[in-house]
């Protein structure tokens, strides 16, 4: 099988209301940042993947809004519905075809333009389940009782989550919540809906970030050094929500298990290095981890106590900051690749983790982790 | 639209803009049909898959799992259910149906498999819980929406068997007055808690006759499930293959057994080793072997095994069922041997007979346990005096229970019940209830015998007190 690299990323930093940029503008600035990391010209890019949603950008046919998105034109464009990490997917698998050697993949969003609440409620059923007004918050509450409830999970251990990650943040420029806190001021945090507290949470965000996806063939002739794919699968369970097992995700599970197997990947509790995963909300990063066979089911809490996950034990998990600093969705997933590419590169800067040679970058779609995209990237070829 | 200026950023416009589309959602004929069941009958709907039996709320065309047509397999999942997940609202939105506080929570219909969504009513926050019984309260007025069902509120209900159980002294064997009833100076002695079993199938109970008769392993663990928690002991079993026919396959015994007890690991089961009309005696015999199950039937005499209308006297099925005294002997041995206590099923006092006459050689394992049948059409019809001479004929230490084909069932329950015997009900020998409406599933009928207990004052036994009198094998 043909392989393929990330040989350049670009991002803006997230902010709560980026109120002087458009889209354009931020895509601007993503891929040219994107551009000049790799050591290319827009040019040497022979296709486009922008990601987007209508509603979250307040347009229809928003796939064709091309100049907004990534700041090209007469090019081989394509759009993807969902979280950047599905985008990009779509830029590897066009890498392999073999027919595109240079594929620059976008996701932006402006969560500060939008109500997101009426956007998630809007995606249930219309007849059955919309009206009764379910929507991400109030989904994830569920999903976050369900895992407490089968796991004996407390909200200490989730606001664990919120401390490390709000902690990592204050490290990366990046992000748009740096914060100093404490488990108690997590807990005591305003409750949102039952368990989720405020800071159990991720923000309403602005961003865009822009990869750079090359065919082996050219991967090694632009400046910058290639992060090479080693594995990558997605997975999608059933769209209605009684028909999940809500403290468990067994697409991460069957995403998870063929990444590895595609990477070769036996044991990844010992193989994987960095991870930077969707923490939309605080359990889910112990859930996530859990699904992805980093620890065992109901046990990440504790590991996560024991240092383990911080940015200097042994498995650090979202060094950047991840959702919870930061949730530009659509973009979410984008960030997660172009942070660990960063990572193993070593440029990550004052985040940057101390041993990383394997990577795993997570983005997800749909509630409560309908579905799973899981990346294995490399710095070794 | 409207532009404004935000304060501070005087160099950059925002225009205020609405992604208000009109759309018309067409609900198919299947949330139609879902929607307007609610509306007009109060009802809730689900469709069954018949590949992978799961009953989906809300209803839906297509399986995912495998992809089956799934449209028009209506079932009716009861108007209550459990919740299985919720949350507290804490916010105001233009998309709530409700100000904020209020409870959404995932709720698991009784004859559904996957949850639905819906609002709590009527109760604290504090009190709701996962796995707490709710009811549906329909809306006065109609909207043709899912808020035809306005919400969902507690069921105020008795506090369940096993929670009963948990309040009172667990039965232990007093080895000095083991022994039935009829021994204390002529009184019954309803000391002991009262075992309640429920055969959940037979061999000849179709699903044209009650649509509850359970045939796949999934449906036979939803049965017994449901008869556990109205209080059954013990389920009674003859396997179905997926067309309803009796099976003696092995393979399919041994999934029904396994569904049971890993949705129920505590609950007693007993399989048939009568099977089916026209199985060999291998065939009878050699599955309790393969899947040594905590009890089996042992039938103790050959005879007419018919179908007869009733009413007429016309013979339908003209069947022999074969149990010569050799395959009496070497059944019993065979449970016996296999630990897997038999239930000695005597169909008249003949029968009773032929058990205390092979019983001589010593293999049957203490105590026995007897069950006497009525109203098998080559059998006897029930009869107070039948009962009170077969009680007394069977050893000191034994015990005895009872089950009736028909409108035989209720009565003689109820006299082994106030005799200090135990009972035995399901659809395998009634598929009605005393009312003569059918039973809703052998779980209605154990909720009967319940009462009969609750009536005579009489602890319903739990699986462990069932054990210990019966003297099964631990679990
Ligand atoms: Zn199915």
């Amino acid at each position: 099988m043909d392989r393929a690299a990330i040989i350049g990323v670009g991002m803006t930093k997230i902010e709560k209301s980026k109120v002087r940029e458009t889209f354009a503008d931020m895509a601007w600035e993503a891929v040219n940042k994107a551009l000049a990391d790799a050591g290319m010209s827009i040019d040497d890019i022979d296709n486009v993947v922008t990601t987007s949603s209508d509603f979250w950008d307040g347009r229809t046919i928003s796939c064709m809004a091309v100049g907004d998105a990534s700041g090209a034109a007469d090019k081989n464009t394509s759009c993807v519905e969902g979280d950047g990490t599905y985008g990009a997917f779509y830029g590897y698998t066009r890498a392999l075809s073999g027919s595109y050697k240079t594929t620059l993949v976008t996701g932006h969003s402006k969560g500060s333009q939008c109500i997101s609440s009426l956007i998630t409620n809007a995606s249930f059923d219309p007849i059955c389940e919309r009206g009764l007004g379910m929507d991400m918050i109030t989904a994830c509450a569920m999903q976050a009782n369900a895992y407490m409830n089968r796991t004996g999970l407390r909200p200490e251990d989730m606001a664990m989550v919120s401390v490390k990650n709000h902690g990592n943040a204050l490290k990366n420029p990046m992000a748009q919540l740096p914060m100093n806190i404490t488990v108690s001021d997590v807990i005591k945090s305003e409750m949102i809906a039952d368990p989720l507290h405020k800071l159990d949470c991720s923000p309403v965000s602005d961003g865009c970030c822009a990869v750079i996806i090359a065919h082996e063939s050219v991967a090694t002739k632009f400046k910058q050094k290639p992060v090479w794919i080693r594995g990558l699968s997605l997975c999608t369970d059933s769209f209605f929500f009684g028909d999940r097992d809500l403290a468990r995700s067994n697409a991460l599970v069957e995403a998870a298990k063929n990444a590895y197997k595609m990477a070769g990947i036996k044991d990844p509790k010992k193989e994987i290095d960095i991870v930077e995963l969707y923490d939309a909300f605080t359990y889910q990063e112990l859930l996530w981890l859990e699904e992805m066979g980093l620890a065992d089911y109901g046990k990440a809490a504790k590991l996560l106590e024991a240092g383990e996950f911080n940015i200097n034990g042994p498995l650090p998990v979202n060094p950047s900051g991840g959702l919870l600093s930061g949730h530009p969705v659509i973009a979410a997933g984008l960030y997660r690749i172009a942070e660990v590419v960063m990572q193993l590169r070593g440029d990550a800067g004052e985040h940057q983790v101390k041993k990383a040679k394997t990577g795993i970058a997570h983005g997800v779609n749909g509630l409560c982790g309908q579905s799973h995209c899981v990346w294995i990237l490399d710095k070794e070829r | 639209m409207t532009t404004k200026q935000k304060k501070g950023f005087e160099d950059s416009y925002v225009v205020e803009g609405k992604m208000a589309l009109p759309y018309t959602y067409f609900a198919g004929s299947v949330g139609s049909k879902f929607i307007t069941t609610v509306r007009d009958e109060k009802k809730i709907m689900g469709v069954r898959c018949p590949t992978c039996n799961l009953v989906y709320l809300p209803p839906r065309q297509v399986c995912d799992k495998d992809f089956t047509d799934i449209r028009d397999n209506w079932v009716d999942v009861g108007n209550s259910g459990t919740v299985t997940n919720f949350t507290v609202v804490r916010y105001d939105d233009k998309h709530m149906p409700r100000k904020a506080p209020f409870v959404l929570a995932l709720i698991k219909m009784e004859g559904a498999d996957t949850p639905f969504m819906h609002i709590l009513e009527e109760c604290k926050f504090e009190d709701v819980k996962i796995g707490m019984n709710v009811e549906a309260v329909f809306a006065k007025e109609t909207t043709n929406t899912i808020l035809d069902i306005d919400h969902f509120k507690p069921v105020a209900e008795r506090a369940s068997i096993q929670e009963r159980n948990a309040g009172r002294k667990k039965w232990v064997a007093d080895n000095e007055n083991a022994v039935h009833g009829k021994q204390k100076g002529g009184k019954p002695d309803m000391s002991k808690p009262v075992i309640i079993a429920a055969a959940l199938t037979g061999a000849a109970t179709m699903r044209n006759q009650n649509p509850s008769v359970p045939y796949t392993p999934a449906e036979f663990a939803t049965e017994a499930y449901k008869c556990w928690k109205a209080g059954a002991a013990m389920v009674h079993v003859h396997a179905r293959e997926d067309n309803g026919m009796p099976t003696h396959d092995h393979e399919r015994i041994r999934a029904t057994y396994n569904a049971i007890k890993d949705k129920c690991p505590e609950l007693i089961v007993n399989l048939s080793s009568a099977v089916g009309m026209g199985k060999t005696a291998e065939q009878r015999i050699s599955q309790i072997i393969a899947v040594k199950p905590d009890m089996a039937s042992l039938n103790t005499n050959t005879m007419n095994f018919s179908i007869v209308d009733r009413k007429t006297g016309k013979i339908f099925i003209e069947y022999v069922f074969e149990n010569t005294f050799t395959m009496l002997q070497e059944f019993g041995k065979a449970m016996e041997e296999n630990g897997v206590k038999p239930e000695i099923e005597c169909y008249d006092m003949g029968g009773l007979d032929n058990t205390l006459l092979i019983a001589k050689q010593g293999f049957f394992s203490e105590p026995m346990n007897f069950n006497f049948v009525w109203g098998v059409a080559g059998g006897q019809a029930f009869r107070s005096d039948a009962f009170i001479a077969m009680m007394n004929a069977i050893p000191a230490n034994a015990n005895f229970t009872t089950c009736g084909v028909g409108t035989d069932q209720f009565p003689c329950i109820m006299q082994s019940c106030i005799l200090g015997g135990h009972m035995r009900v399901g659809l395998e020998d009634n598929i009605k209830m005393p009312n003569g409406a059918l039973a809703k599933g052998s779980y209605e009928q154990v909720e009967v015998a319940v009462n009969i207990a609750d009536s005579l004052g009489r602890a319903v036994a739990t699986t462990d007190e069932a054990r210990a009198i019966m003297g099964l094998r631990k679990k």
